[in-house]
């Protein structure tokens, strides 16, 4: 995988891990789970956006503004964000040092 | 949620009877290696993993008592999946009571779910385990299929 694809991806999973902290916090924590450690995890956050290239970042963020989430899933050769299809030829072994976007919607394509 | 429904998002083969790892990331990285050998829908390891760390340094998942609950929603996988895993010996999973773990629930949902049924599914084990009887009995359980009978009852 597209390294700097890895780094959004943990990045967007940490981000809305702590999106749903804040969200549900009180529910969590009825559970006994602690929520002690939001601002470390904050600080993970930053960390790893700042070891994406500026311009991907930029990009991911403009996504995550517009969409909620930037990088989606594809699944059955389809952009779960759009539902539009995407080319088989997406996944060849020459594109893999690209970060792959949707041509319909933008957003950033990743393979589960 | 009842538990008969958590359930369904487990099977045989993410059900680990006795962990070989003795410490909190060598659980963790025998728990995924469980999800992706178990589940053909999981394939990105590391990004499994790269989540199940994150939200330990949220808090840990080690509720107890001797139970954790090792969770959240990440990219890398398409459906609500449930491992079950066990350590005789019991580990240092940094559990708020600071006794050894023993009995590991993981779950893992994707980003998005409608219903809410990672949350629910969580709500229903952390519940259900509270009972000192129950972990006893499931600690104790031959197989997959007497841990979950064990599990379903009232
Ligand atoms: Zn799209």
């Amino acid at each position: 995988m597209h390294p700097q694809l890895q780094k959004l991806v943990a990045l967007q999973d940490i981000e809305q891990m702590i999106a749903e902290t804040q969200d549900q916090g009180k529910e969590l924590e009825g559970m006994g789970f602690s929520i002690a450690g939001l601002e470390a995890l904050k600080e993970k956050a930053t960390k790893l956006a700042g070891e994406i290239e500026v311009r991907n970042l930029n990009y991911y963020r403009r996504l995550t503004g517009r969409f909620g989430h930037a990088v989606v899933p594809v699944v059955d050769n389809l952009c779960t964000g759009c539902f539009a299809n995407i080319p088989a030829s997406f996944v060849s072994a020459t594109n893999e040092n690209k970060l792959q976007k949707c041509e319909s919607c933008g957003r950033i394509l990743y393979w589960p | 949620m009842v538990i008969a429904e958590v359930l369904q998002h487990t099977s045989p083969e993410l059900f680990l009877s006795d962990l070989k790892a003795r410490n909190k990331p060598g659980v963790l990285s025998e728990l995924v290696d469980k999800l992706v050998a178990g589940s053909p829908n999981i394939t990105k390891r590391d990004a499994v993993l790269q989540m199940l760390e994150s939200r330990e340094a949220l808090g840990s998942t080690a509720v107890g008592p001797g139970v954790a609950f090792p969770h959240g929603r990440t990219l890398a996988v398409q459906r609500l999946t449930v491992l079950i895993a066990r350590s005789r010996k019991g580990v240092d999973f940094d559990s708020v009571d600071g006794e050894p773990t023993h009995l590991f629930f993981v779950l893992i949902a994707p980003p998005q779910d409608s219903g809410h049924k990672y949350i629910k599914s969580l709500a229903a084990l952390t519940e259900k385990l509270q009972d000192a009887n129950l972990r006893k009995t499931l600690l104790a359980a031959e197989d997959f299929a007497t841990f979950c009978a064990a599990l379903r009852e009232d």
